[in-house]
């Protein structure tokens, strides 16, 4: 989708605050919202990308102006709505209406301790050979999606290199739609010149990670 | 069930917009509170995670990658070659990991334009700057104006890779190891080792070593 995500490239954002304090969270309620995150029970079909497509799904205003970590309470809310486990009333108020859910039970402090430091890892096994090796030059696909997808803007109809190969991972954009399928996964290096009509550092690139659906041959 | 509809989640927001509690810290208190009532949270678990942010997670993790990095060639040849399987020595573990190394030619510079994809568990919670429009936007364009803001001036000859987060690959870049540093062991190293040197908005580590040695 042409979301307001989508924010590689984009002019106009300002200066960035490089003397913010170093703390990892600066206010307690968003340490509150990312620990609730982590240890909420989830369904069975939500997933990373789900999650990622529901954030970029905020109303462009509040995208752009709400804090972080408030962005991702009012995307589970709308996850939570959206699966039919609570209403919106619910959420705004924070009392239940109903009963909750048939699900196992939430994570307990003790499954925590496991949990800090997950491997997660998102590549698996294929049959298929890559389509495309070292060294290739391919082009980023014009195509436009209009659901969840991994291949920002910047790079579309740029023609690139194929500078690395990490087996199959998980596609994004089916993925957000629960459909599990895995495709070949390329680091593609482009040069800045080819990315940016202003850009003079020669030398300078680029590089994004792009399944093989979003590439083809030059 | 799941609606895996777009048009359904961004109604849903457009109601959310006018309806939630008018502040952050409210919205979050009735999101916990509703999930506890449901059974869908329990709050200690919730405690366990906000200690371990305080405790176990946070950039001392990554620190220690960049020491022994350092003082091993061999474990430094196996990070690049597979930074996930060489960390596990480490008993530090962090997904899909690539390390990525400055040299006197190179600097590195990471980004999610997309969303804030980051090696958590490495780095601790990414820095709010890293999550915003203007180094999302900014730092794919003009890296050089970038980094000219946090202080790192590059001198022309010295190439910009940057490394936009779109998959699940986390990066981490390994700064150089600074001068005046021979003989130090990896603790002594790690304490030299900051969070922005291993995103890439820090590159020379020197102005550190007169405070340790």
């Amino acid at each position: 989708m042409d979301g307001i995500h989508d924010l590689g490239g984009r002019h106009g954002f300002g200066k960035i605050d490089v003397n913010e304090p170093e703390e990892q969270f600066h206010d307690p309620y968003e340490a509150r919202i990312r620990s609730i995150v982590n240890a909420m029970s989830r369904a069975p079909d939500w997933n990373l990308d789900w999650f990622r497509h529901c954030r970029e799904l905020i109303d462009p205003v509040d995208y752009l102006s709400r804090p972080y970590f408030d962005q991702w309470a009012q995307t589970y809310c709308a996850m939570l709505i959206n699966s039919g486990w609570a209403t919106v009333e619910e959420v705004s108020t924070g009392k239940s209406n109903g009963p909750g859910p048939q699900l196992p039970p939430p994570m307990s402090a003790e499954d925590v301790r496991a949990a800090v430091f997950s491997a997660k890892r998102f590549d698996a096994p294929i049959e298929a050979a890559p389509a495309y090796e070292l060294g290739q030059a391919v082009r980023a696909s014009t195509s436009v999606p209009t659901g969840h997808t991994r291949l920002p803007i910047y790079a579309r109809g740029r023609l690139g290199r194929i500078a690395n190969h990490h087996g199959a991972h998980v596609f994004p954009d089916g993925n957000a739609l629960n459909e599990k399928n895995h495709e070949h996964l390329y680091t593609v290096e482009f040069e800045v010149m080819e990315l940016w009509p202003e850009a003079t550092d020669v030398a300078d690139t680029v590089s994004l990670n792009l399944w093989e659906s979003y590439l083809e041959l030059p | 069930m799941t609606k895996h509809d777009s048009h359904a989640i961004a109604d849903v927001h457009h109601e959310l917009h006018s309806h939630l509690p008018p502040e952050p810290a409210l919205r979050a208190k009735a999101l916990e509170s509703l999930l506890v009532e449901k059974g869908m949270v329990d709050s200690a678990a919730v405690d366990a995670w906000i200690e371990a942010y305080s405790e176990q997670i946070g950039p001392k993790n990554g620190a220690r990658i960049i020491a022994r990095s350092w003082v091993d060639a061999e474990f430094r040849a196996r990070l690049l070659a597979d930074a996930s399987e060489a960390i596990t020595d480490l008993e530090l573990q962090q997904g899909h990991l690539i390390a990525i190394e400055n040299t006197a030619e190179l600097h590195n510079l990471v980004v999610c334009t997309l969303c804030s994809c980051y090696p958590m568990g490495l780095l601790g919670m990414a820095p709010t700057w890293y999550k915003t429009a203007a180094y999302r936007s900014r730092s794919v364009r003009e890296p050089r104006v970038v980094l000219d803001e946090f202080g790192v001036g590059l001198s022309a000859d010295i190439r910009i890779k940057v490394w936009d987060s779109t998959a699940e690959l986390r990066y981490m870049v390994i700064p150089q190891r600074p001068a005046g540093t021979d003989g130090w062991d990896e603790e002594k190293l790690a304490e030299l080792v900051t969070r922005n040197s291993m995103i890439g908005t820090e590159r020379d580590l020197s102005k550190y070593v007169g405070a340790q040695s």
